[in-house]
């Protein structure tokens, strides 16, 4: 193979892996917004706490002497997860319940809001430094000639592709066969008449914050190892990439999440590697644009029927 | 209706102004304008620590002209619109001498808000020429410029290091493409060809795109103009990625998160630096003095930013008066010696002499110097 083909597949398994990460956060914004309607803007924020948790733990099981990849990292997950959703369901409760049922736009600013607190508490809390996470898992394989150019794939890169179609996967399964996933949709289609129907909407709802947030700490968890930096800012462009990407795929959709996670992040790789760096956002929301002229509810969204 | 509301509003400012004055009249206030948030908010403490240890040391030798310098904080968070309201704010307290900002892309904001009421603002970090070229009277700087530091990279990489294949990245923001413009230039002048000149954006977390592209132009040298933040990143993503190259970088990147990022890759990073005055045994006393109070004396801005306050506080009493124009005026035709040597500025507010030194960084976070 030429050296040109191995530099495509680079900047290919490239686009993957930032597109993946992308995906596993849209997931969550998807979720939310396919059952209640709302954009949750303190996703992002949610998956930077997934990422300081994590890091706590690592430290804690570090200084007591577990040096452990495979503890660590369930370590991690574990309690990453249960404080995430701890978080995501107090969120949900405290700022958007007391305000459903008004106009949409108001439980948006409270998430902006909420997104604002949490990013500046974690500051507080844990200092705006940097922190390095550490790199649990290293290595990879390196295909292409020994001299010249030739592409490498990481451990951590192929982590994080296949749980982010696991989560894909299992979420979908969830939503469209389990008992609980057929009251998120009839919650989705109407919350009154699921009610009526003695299906604790209340429930439901939480469930679906708890269900995001601890999707977002998965998510924070693996970038965090990936990316080796936190700090409590990374959740904002992330929770935007994640947003551009689910909103491209269409919003509400979760392989639409994936799809245009994906999309976004290969087109911001192939623009990077063969045109210029500094265009690559420019480029991506370019073709965000031009997407939703052509279709307005994303790749895989369904069109929205005004409910009267 | 909005008239007589902008009338109170005057009325109110006025009174503010009034009040402020009768409370400070037996000290000196000195602003600290830095990021002491976000993400460089280390490069703040720098400053922070000192010039306020400027002040402490002035002030138990009885101070300036018979009163003591007070030294307050303000938080710019390294942003241009947040460094613009800190500068309202530092107006509104009628507070009259400024120590920062630190970011250029702050500091030049902030500079025309003095420049215009009159405040003497003296930078220990900002390295942008444009800071000091527009022919403002109150704007100084304790720190060499990106114009010379720039050049001292450039003729230190086409002198010793003689690239085959160089690229020059940067992060798109006035410190960092200003001084990777700088660089670019002296290496082609010294007959190197520069293969690649791009931006990333500051706050990316993926370099790997780029690092495949470097990678596939063969490039042996680096030179990154930016902050340690994305340099860290790039640095470990290299390694990764077995990119097969050195890394240079200006003051901005020289730091010991450097190496907490990007770890082992971070050894044998080439770094511009002000010269290290902690380790000027002229300045032991001083640099106990930090030990004394657990602080870190071998970040480049400390001793600049204590030199910006010397001058000030020397110049006060040179010219007996307060009035920061005077002042302005007596820091242009004195020269103070300082912990960072014997300053004397130009017309412009530069310092007249100002050296960098390259130094070599290992992945403990130490340095040693090359030339």
């Amino acid at each position: 193979m030429p050296e040109s083909a191995y530099y495509f597949i680079q900047q290919l398994l490239n686009g993957l892996t930032v597109g993946s990460t992308y995906a596993l956060i849209a997931i969550g914004y998807s979720l939310v917004y396919g059952i209640i309607g709302m954009i949750n803007f303190a996703h992002g924020e949610i998956y930077m706490i997934g990422s300081y948790v994590a890091f706590i733990v690592m430290a804690g099981l570090a200084m007591i002497g577990i040096d452990s990849v495979t503890l660590m990292l369930l370590g991690a997950f574990l309690v990453s997860i249960i404080i995430t959703s701890t978080y995501g369901w107090s969120i949900e409760r405290i700022a958007y319940r007391p305000l459903r049922g008004g106009n949409r736009l108001i439980p948006l600013i409270s998430a902006i809001g909420m997104s604002i607190f949490l990013q500046n508490y974690v500051r507080l809390a844990q200092g705006s430094k940097d922190i390095a996470m550490p790199s649990l898992i290293t290595g990879g394989w390196t295909i292409g000639p020994a001299d010249g150019f030739s592409a490498t794939l990481s451990y951590m890169q192929v982590l994080i592709f296949v749980v982010t179609f696991i989560s894909m996967t299992a979420l979908t399964l969830f939503i469209s066969r389990s008992r609980m996933g057929r009251a998120c949709r009839a919650c989705a289609e109407d919350q009154g008449m699921t009610n009526l129907l003695g299906i604790n909407t209340n429930g439901i709802i939480a469930l679906t914050f708890v269900l995001g947030a601890a999707l977002a700490a998965v998510a924070g968890v693996l970038l965090g190892m990936y990316y080796g930096v936190i700090n409590p800012y990374i959740g904002f462009m992330a929770g935007l990439k994640a947003f551009t990407a689910a909103v491209l795929g269409g919003i509400g959709s979760i392989p639409g999440a994936v799809l245009g996670g994906l999309i976004l992040g290969i087109t911001e790789a192939f623009t990077a590697g063969y045109f210029s760096t500094e265009y690559k956002d420019v480029v991506a929301f370019s073709l965000l644009v031009l997407i939703l002229l052509f279709k307005p509810t994303g790749l895989l969204g369904k069109p929205e029927v005004e409910k009267v | 209706m909005i008239k007589t509301f902008h009338k109170t509003l005057a009325g109110f400012g006025a009174a503010l102004t009034l009040t402020a004055g009768m409370v400070q009249a037996d000290t000196i206030k000195i602003a600290l304008a830095g990021p002491e948030s976000g993400p460089v908010s280390q490069y703040g403490t720098m400053q922070f620590i000192g010039a306020e240890m400027a002040v402490e040391q002035i002030n138990k030798n009885g101070g300036v002209n018979g009163k003591k310098l007070e030294a307050i904080r303000f938080d710019d968070a390294c942003d241009p619109k947040q460094a613009v309201a800190v500068a309202n704010k530092i107006v509104n307290e009628d507070i009259r001498f400024v120590v920062g900002h630190l970011c250029s892309s702050s500091t030049q904001p902030a500079s025309d808000i003095y420049e215009e009421e009159g405040i003497l603002m003296i930078t220990a970090a900002s390295t942008s020429p444009d800071i000091t070229s527009r022919g403002y009277e109150m704007i100084f700087r304790t720190i060499g410029l990106d114009s010379l530091q720039g050049p001292t990279a450039g003729r230190y990489i086409a002198q010793s290091i003689k690239p085959k294949r160089m690229a020059v990245v940067h992060d798109k923001q006035q410190y960092g493409e200003g001084i990777a413009t700088a660089v670019k230039e002296t290496v082609e002048k010294a007959g190197i060809d520069v293969v690649l000149f791009e931006g990333v954006t500051a706050g990316d977390k993926d370099f790997s795109a780029l690092i495949a592209k470097l990678k596939k132009e063969d490039v042996d040298f680096v030179y990154y103009g930016g902050y340690h933040p994305e340099l860290g990143l790039i640095l470990r993503q290299s390694a990764d990625q077995k990119l097969d190259a050195k890394f240079m970088g200006p003051e901005g990147v020289g730091n010991k998160d450097i190496s907490a990022i990007a770890g082992k890759a971070s050894e044998g990073l080439l770094v511009t630096l002000p010269k290290s005055f902690d380790q000027d045994p002229a300045n032991k006393a001083l640099v106990d003095a930090f030990q004394a109070k657990e602080q870190d004396a071998t970040g480049p801005f400390v001793f600049p930013s204590y030199s910006a306050v010397q001058v000030m506080a020397d110049s006060m009493k040179l010219a007996k008066s307060e009035d920061p124009t005077e002042i302005a005026a007596t820091l242009r035709s004195a020269s103070f010696s300082t912990p960072t040597g014997s300053l004397a500025f130009d017309k412009k507010g530069d310092l007249k002499d100002f050296n960098f030194v390259v130094y070599e960084w290992h992945s403990d976070g130490s340095k040693t110097p090359l030339n």
